[in-house]
C-alpha cells in the first residue's frame, strides 16, 4: 500500500473516477447511431420514392452512385470497428456475431457496383440501413444492459472518497487512499464512515441499508464495529481503522458480486455450446439457402437476398445474453438486500431444495452467550472465580460468557495449568493445584463423577434452552451454571415462512438434545439434530441428503465442511467479517429473514432465465427458418434481430419489479 | 496458483465473450477462465503463466485489455 504512486492507487480503485466502459461502449453506439442515420435518411427517401411511389429523382446510374456514396460511410467509417472485427474472425477462426453482419453487409454493397454491368439488384441501400439498425439495436441493448448493472455498479461506487483523521489534536481531510490502519477518524452526523473500524469514542445509530440491507438503524458505541460506506446519523463517533483499501467489508462485497458473474449457471451450457457454433453454422446455411434458392429460381437476385437475410437475422446474442443478464439483474437485487450470489450455479439448485438445515448458534440464535443462572454449593464468588479461571484458557463463545461474568463481579482469575480441551464435551486442568473438570453430562459420566444432586436444576435450564455446564473439583461436583443464546427477533418468523412455503426445517447443535428441543420450540423448528460434534456435521447433512438437497445455513466459520458439502450453502457474514470462500451465498446481515429471500430471489432468477432462454430458442428456431424460406427481406430481418437481443435484455431487466 | 482479474474492452455479444474465454485459455499456464460479458471481467487462475501473453492472446482475437488486478 505504502508504495504505491497516484496513478497506482487510482487504477487500484478501479472505475469509480473515470468513465466505466459500459458507459464508454454505451456513448460510441450511440455516436455510430446518430450519425448513420444522417446518412440513411436520404437513402431510404430515395430508395421509397423510386421504388415505392415511382418518383424518379435522380437518373438510375447517378442514384445508384448518390447511395453508394452515401452508404460507404455508415458501413466503413462508423461500422468499421464491426466490419474489422467481423472479417478478423472470419479469417482467425474467432467468429462473433460481427462475422455476420460484416459478410451480409459487404456482400450487399458489393452488389451496388455489380449492378452497373447489370449482373444483380443494386443492394448498397439495403446494406446501409442493415449496419444502421445493427447499430441501433446495440445501442438499445447498451443502454439496457447498463440498467441491468445499475444495482452492481451503485456499490461500486459507494465507497467514501475522503476521510477526516486526527492528526495530533487537529483533523486533516485526506484521500480515502491515505488512510492507515490505526489512524483515528472523525465521523459527523449524516457523512459516511470512511472505512471499516472500531468506535473509540461517542454514541450515534448507523444506517447499514446500504451495505447489509439491514433497514433499521443500528446503534453504535464504544467497542462496536463500524463497516466502511455506511452514514453516521445522529452523534459524532470517533473511529479507529482497522481495515482499508481491498480488505474492507464493502470490497469484499463487490469482489464477490463480481467474481459471481463470471460463474455459469448449468442450464446455460447448451445455449453457450450452441453460441460457439452459432456463426460458422449460420455463415453454411446461408451459402446453402443461396445455392439452393438460385438452384430452384435461378434468380440470382432473389436468392442473393435471402441468403443475407439469413445472414442478419440469426442472433447468437440473443442466447448468449439470456442467461447472464437474468443473473446480473438478479446479483443487483440480492445485494441491494444483503444477500450475495456467490455461484450461479446456486440459483439453478436451490429449486430443487427440498430440506433447510440450520446451525443453532449465531444463526438461529445471536451467538453471544450470557451466563443466566448460577447454583452451586459454595459461595458464587469463590465458584465463578474457579470456573473463569480455566475457561480463560478457552477460546469457546461460552467459555468467554462465563469470563465475562467474572469480570462483571471484578473477580480476579488465578492461573491455570495441564490445560485441555475434551472436544465435544468441555475443558479440564488444574486450578490452585486441584483437578477441575468442566463440561457436559457426558464428560462427568465419563469420569463417574455423580450429579444427581443438581439433576433437577439441569433439567429445569435445559426445558428453558440453556446450555448447561458442570463444574467439579477432585471429582466432586461444585455447582452448575446455566448459560443462555438468545433467538435471534426474526427467527421464528423466517422458519414460518420456509414452512408455509413446503420446506422441511432442521436444527442441529452440540448442545444436548432437552436443551436443543426447547430453542427448536421457540424458533419453531419441529426436528433437531442433537449432540452433534462440530466435525460430525457433514456427515450429518450426508444422511439428510439421501432424501433429497439440502440447504445448509451456518455462520460460516466452523461450519465449512457442511457448508461445502450442502447443496446451496447459506454463509452468515456476521457484520463485518465475511467468509467468503464457505458459502454458495453469503447474507451480509444476520438475520435468518435473508434466507427466506435468496430462496425467493434464486427462484425468481432462475424462472427469469428459463424464459429468456425459451424465447432466444425459440426466435432463432422460428426467425431462421421464414428467412430462409423467403418471408424476410434483409432489413426487415436485421430489425428482428436488433428486436430479439433487446427483448431478452428487457425481459431480465423486468426481475427488477419482483419483490422478493 | 494465481488468480487475476482482466478488464477487458470491446466485447459486445455473447460470441465475443467466448473467443475471449477461448483465446486466454489457450496460453501456457492458464488453468481456469470465467469472462463476465455483463461486466467486462476476464477471470483467470493461472500457474507461472505470462501476463503479457495472456494480453497478447486477447489482442489478438480483436479485444483490449484496459485493466489487470490481482
Amino acid at each position: 500500500m505504502k508504495n504505491m504512486t497516484p496513478e497506482e492507487h487510482a487504477q487500484m480503485q478501479g472505475h469509480h473516477h473515470e468513465v466505466s466502459i459500459e458507459e464508454k461502449e454505451m456513448n460510441s453506439w450511440k455516436k455510430k447511431m446518430l450519425i448513420s442515420w444522417i446518412f440513411i435518411i436520404p437513402i431510404v427517401f430515395l430508395m421509397l420514392s423510386e421504388r415505392v411511389l415511382g418518383i424518379v429523382i435522380l437518373e438510375e446510374n447517378l442514384m445508384k452512385i448518390v447511395i453508394l456514396v452515401l452508404a460507404f460511410p455508415v458501413i466503413f467509417i462508423f461500422g468499421w470497428p464491426t466490419i474489422k472485427q467481423g472479417i478478423r474472425g472470419l479469417f482467425t477462426f474467432y467468429f462473433n456475431m460481427d462475422s455476420l453482419i460484416a459478410l451480409g453487409t459487404i456482400i450487399a454493397y458489393a452488389t451496388g457496383f455489380l449492378s452497373f454491368a447489370g449482373i444483380v439488384q443494386d443492394y448498397s441501400g439495403v446494406s446501409a440501413m442493415i449496419m444502421a439498425f445493427f447499430t441501433t439495436g446495440k445501442y438499445v441493448e447498451s443502454i439496457a444492459r447498463g440498467k441491468a448493472g445499475q444495482e452492481i455498479r451503485k456499490l461500486m461506487k459507494l465507497g467514501a472518497k475522503k476521510a477526516r483523521i486526527l492528526d495530533g489534536d487537529k483533523e486533516i481531510e485526506v484521500e480515502i487512499s491515505a488512510v492507515k490502519i490505526g489512524d483515528i477518524i472523525v465521523v459527523r452526523p449524516g457523512e459516511k464512515i470512511p472505512t471499516d473500524g472500531i468506535v473509540i469514542k461517542g454514541e450515534s445509530a448507523v444506517d447499514e441499508s446500504m451495505v447489509t440491507g439491514e433497514s433499521l438503524p443500528v446503534d453504535k458505541k464504544k467497542g462496536d464495529n463500524v463497516i466502511g460506506a455506511t452514514i453516521n446519523q445522529d452523534g459524532v463517533l470517533y473511529i479507529k481503522a482497522t481495515k482499508i483499501g481491498k480488505d474492507t467489508f464493502l470490497s469484499h462485497i463487490i469482489q464477490l458480486v463480481e467474481e459471481a458473474q463470471g460463474t455459469k449457471v448449468p442450464i446455460q451450457k447448451l445455449a453457450d455450446k450452441i453460441t460457439s457454433v452459432f456463426v460458422p453454422a449460420v455463415l453454411i446455411i446461408s451459402v446453402l439457402t443461396f445455392f439452393g434458392w438460385f438452384y430452384f429460381s435461378k434468380d440470382l437476385n432473389r436468392s442473393l437476398g435471402i441468403a443475407i437475410s439469413v445472414l442478419v437475422i440469426a442472433c447468437p446474442c440473443a442466447l448468449g445474453l439470456a442467461t447472464p443478464t437474468a443473473l446480473m439483474v438478479g446479483s443487483g437485487i440480492g445485494a441491494k438486500n444483503g444477500i450475495l450470489i456467490r455461484k450461479g450455479e446456486a440459483i439453478q439448485t436451490m429449486k430443487e431444495v427440498k430440506t433447510v438445515v440450520f446451525d443453532k448458534t449465531g444463526t438461529i440464535t445471536k451467538g453471544l452467550p450470557e451466563v443466566t443462572d448460577m447454583f452451586s454449593s459454595i459461595d458464587e464468588k469463590e465458584f465463578l472465580k474457579i470456573a473463569a479461571s480455566l475457561e480463560s484458557v478457552s477460546e469457546h463463545p461460552i467459555s468467554k460468557a462465563i469470563v465475562n461474568k467474572a469480570k462483571e463481579k471484578k473477580i480476579k482469575l488465578v492461573d491455570v495449568k495441564k490445560f485441555k480441551v475434551e472436544r465435544g464435551r468441555g475443558i479440564r486442568g488444574d486450578v490452585q493445584g486441584k483437578n477441575v473438570l468442566i463440561g457436559n453430562r457426558k464428560l462427568m459420566s465419563e469420569n463417574k463423577i455423580n450429579f444427581s444432586k443438581y439433576e433437577n436444576n439441569i433439567s429445569k435450564l435445559e426445558g428453558e434452552g440453556k446450555t448447561t455446564i458442570i463444574v467439579s473439583v477432585s471429582k466432586k461436583v461444585l455447582g452448575i451454571i446455566g448459560v443462555a443464546d438468545e433467538i435471534k427477533s426474526d427467527s421464528l418468523e423466517a422458519i414460518k415462512r420456509l414452512q408455509k412455503n413446503g420446506y422441511r426445517t432442521v436444527m442441529i447443535t452440540g448442545d444436548n438434545e432437552k436443551t436443543a428441543k426447547a430453542i427448536a420450540l421457540r424458533a419453531g423448528i419441529k426436528e433437531v439434530i442433537s449432540n452433534v460434534l462440530p466435525e460430525d456435521k457433514e456427515k450429518k447433512v450426508i444422511e439428510m441428503q439421501k432424501r433429497g438437497m439440502v440447504a445448509f445455513v451456518g455462520d460460516g466459520i466452523n461450519d465449512a465442511p457442511a457448508l461445502k458439502q450442502s447443496n446451496v450453502g447459506i454463509a452468515m457474514g456476521t457484520g463485518t467479517d465475511i467468509a467468503i470462500e464457505s458459502g454458495d451465498i453469503v447474507l451480509a446481515k444476520g438475520s435468518l429473514i435473508g434466507v427466506v429471500q435468496a430462496i425467493n430471489l434464486s427462484k425468481e432468477t432462475f424462472k427469469k432465465i428459463k424464459q429468456n432462454l425459451f424465447w432466444a430458442f425459440f426466435y432463432n428456431s422460428i426467425a431462421v427458418p421464414l428467412a430462409i424460406l423467403g418471408f424476410l427481406n434483409p432489413v426487415i430481418a436485421e430489425m428482428a434481430m436488433a428486436t430479439s437481443s433487446v427483448s431478452v435484455v428487457g425481459n431480465a431487466l423486468l426481475l427488477m419489479r419482483k419483490k422478493i | 496458483m494465481t488468480k487475476i482479474k482482466l478488464t477487458i474492452e470491446g466485447m459486445h455479444c455473447a460470441s465475443c465473450a467466448s473467443n475471449v474465454e477461448r483465446a486466454v485459455k489457450k496460453v501456457k499456464g492458464v488453468k481456469d477462465v470465467n469472462v463476465s460479458l455483463m461486466t467486462n471481467k476476464c477471470f483467470v487462475e493461472m500457474e507461472n503463466a505470462d501476463k503479457e501473453e495472456i494480453k497478447k492472446a486477447v489482442g489478438k482475437v480483436g479485444y483490449k485489455v484496459v485493466g489487470i488486478e490481482e
